[in-house]
């Protein structure tokens, strides 16, 4: 019964975690353009992100180390450091869409332009982190997060042809604008595959004390929870493609066009569903990248670190979740456009894929951390499948965002 | 055991099992006739950043002798004889607190940290 309670906790924070503003822009874009044609993408994306989180939490149950202790510690400073800037980097970014979406939301709400809610926002974050403690943060905001299924709900009641969205879920080539269709690819496959969500599972699996008895609980939280948050982002393209492409928007190039998705369906509430969903997932995943960004830090020199300290008792970690939040407020605030930002955050995280993903093919199979619970033949296909997708995506994703950007 | 694969880059605690800090170095003793032999590991931004190269670690020692005087100009060294306990952590029987490797922590909790409220 704990165990089945613990689970379900999981499932609803995972859920949480992976529905943000880059899955949420991402998905809205594809499907107005290409109508279902993408869903592979999100379905592949997923299916990556479920090996990678499963190992993540298997890894730090086992061997009682995060992901960063791990590859700092079998790599070597001079190597970690490669992937340590990498993710600072792209996390900061994503964390900055984040924030913005957030304050997109705030705009939508109140009219209010959406540069004078970023610092708001950053600000009731940090209040959070300040304040909080990881159960609050991992737990409470997430259960919010449940918002997020009424793109689920949107999507069964406008009754899609099944059929064409179960052909959307084999890729195939694009008719029209192919620079653009790969670029949007390179972009959810991003959104859906993103470093933090791994690297702060693990940090998640240390701070709640997980052994080798949670390894069946991870593996249902890393299937069940990455599944629900891949049908959620469905579930907002089979929206976007059904509401915005019978609009004649293809073009997702202004997020006021966004809530028009939830309204032919439930009206004014629509409205106010979109703006919560938004609101919430945005600010639920920049707690987590902060977070991250100090556990990354903290972890990767050895320092004390810990969401249920006291910030005096560990002030460098704290001064990092606060200067990144403030900082990536700053782009926002100055007008930077939160969703071009987002879609660049995005394919960018796409790039930086093989630095952090190349170390879980020597972590999971050192018998030194994982003993007999290395990876099986079908963990190491994938692991090896996500690294050469990230090598392709990594060459290509310069080149597609000046041809298919938007 | 080997040095570089069980020892560098581990974290390290004290014997409160406070992470104080990851192996940034290891310091060895060269001795005539004889192997050579551990008598300390280094940790701090010095020793992390000789690592980089010789001219990063001169830097990093120049900054931190002029931000916070001449006896933060070396890395932070503990004695090999400490240590009690080599698992997933390295455990060393010191106590953080009557050494110096947290001054700059001490420095952020007296001068920022703690002046935010709520901390």
């Amino acid at each position: 019964m704990k165990k089945l309670l613990e689970i379900s906790l999981g499932v609803v924070t995972s859920v949480g975690g992976f529905l943000e503003v880059g899955s949420m822009a991402t998905a809205a874009q594809a499907g107005a353009l290409f109508g279902f044609q993408l869903i592979w993408a999100v379905v592949l994306g997923t299916i990556c992100i479920i090996f990678l989180v499963e190992m993540a939490g298997r890894f730090a149950a086992v061997s009682h180390h995060t992901i960063a202790d791990g590859i700092r510690e079998r790599f070597g400073f001079n190597a970690f450091i490669w992937p340590l800037l990498a993710t600072l980097l792209v996390n900061f970014l994503v964390l900055s869409a984040e924030i913005g979406g957030v304050a997109i939301a705030a705009e939508l709400a109140t009219g209010i332009s959406f540069q004078w809610w970023a610092l708001p926002a950053a600000f009731l974050a940090w209040l959070l982190l300040w304040k909080g403690t990881f159960g609050l943060i991992e737990k409470g905001v997430s259960t919010l997060g449940l918002v997020t299924l009424c793109f689920v709900v949107a999507a069964v009641m406008l009754r899609p042809e099944w059929k064409e969205v179960a052909v959307g879920t084999v890729p195939s080539l694009p008719h029209h604008d192919t620079a653009k269709y790969w670029f949007m690819a390179v972009s959810i496959l991003g959104a859906s595959i993103s470093p933090y969500l791994f690297m702060f599972y693990s940090s998640g699996a240390i701070e709640d004390q997980w052994d080798k008895s949670y390894l069946g609980t991870n593996r249902a939280i890393a299937g069940l929870g990455m599944s629900f948050g891949g049908t959620i982002s469905v579930g907002v393209l089979i929206v976007a493609a059904l509401v915005l492409g019978a609009h004649g928007i293809t073009e997702v190039d202004d997020y006021n066009q966004l809530p028009l998705m939830l309204i032919p369906i439930f009206g004014f509430w629509g409205f106010v569903l979109f703006v919560a969903s938004l609101a919430i997932a945005c600010f639920g995943a920049a707690l987590e990248l902060a977070l991250q960004q100090a556990y990354l830090v903290a972890q990767g020199f050895g320092w004390t670190w810990g969401e249920d300290l006291k910030p005096r008792d560990d002030p460098g970690f704290s001064l990092v979740y606060t200067l990144t939040l403030f900082l990536a407020a700053v782009p926002i605030a100055l007008g930077l456009d939160p969703l071009k930002l987002t879609i660049f955050s995005m394919a960018l995280t796409a790039a930086s894929l093989p630095l952090t993903v190349v170390p879980f093919l020597f972590l999971l199979n050192d018998d030194r951390y994982v003993g007999e619970h290395r990876n099986g033949l079908v963990s190491n296909a994938a692991v090896i499948f996500v690294i050469a997708l990230g090598f392709v995506l990594a060459v290509v994703t310069i080149p597609l965002q000046i041809f298919g950007g938007t | 055991m080997q040095l570089l694969r069980d020892i560098l880059d581990k974290q390290v605690v004290d014997r409160e099992q406070v992470k104080i800090g990851k192996v940034d170095s290891i310091v060895a003793e060269l001795r005539p006739g004889k192997p050579p032999r551990v008598i300390a590991i280094e940790l701090g931004s010095i020793a992390l950043a000789r690592r980089l190269g010789p001219a990063p670690g001169r830097w990093t020692a120049r900054l931190a002798a002029r931000l916070s005087g001449k006896r933060q100009a070396h890395p932070h060294r503990i004695a090999w004889n400490k240590v009690r306990d080599i698992g997933v952590d390295i455990e060393f029987d010191i106590d953080v607190r009557r050494t110096r490797i947290f001054a700059w922590q001490e420095w952020l909790r007296e001068h920022v940290v703690g002046r935010i409220p709520g901390a």
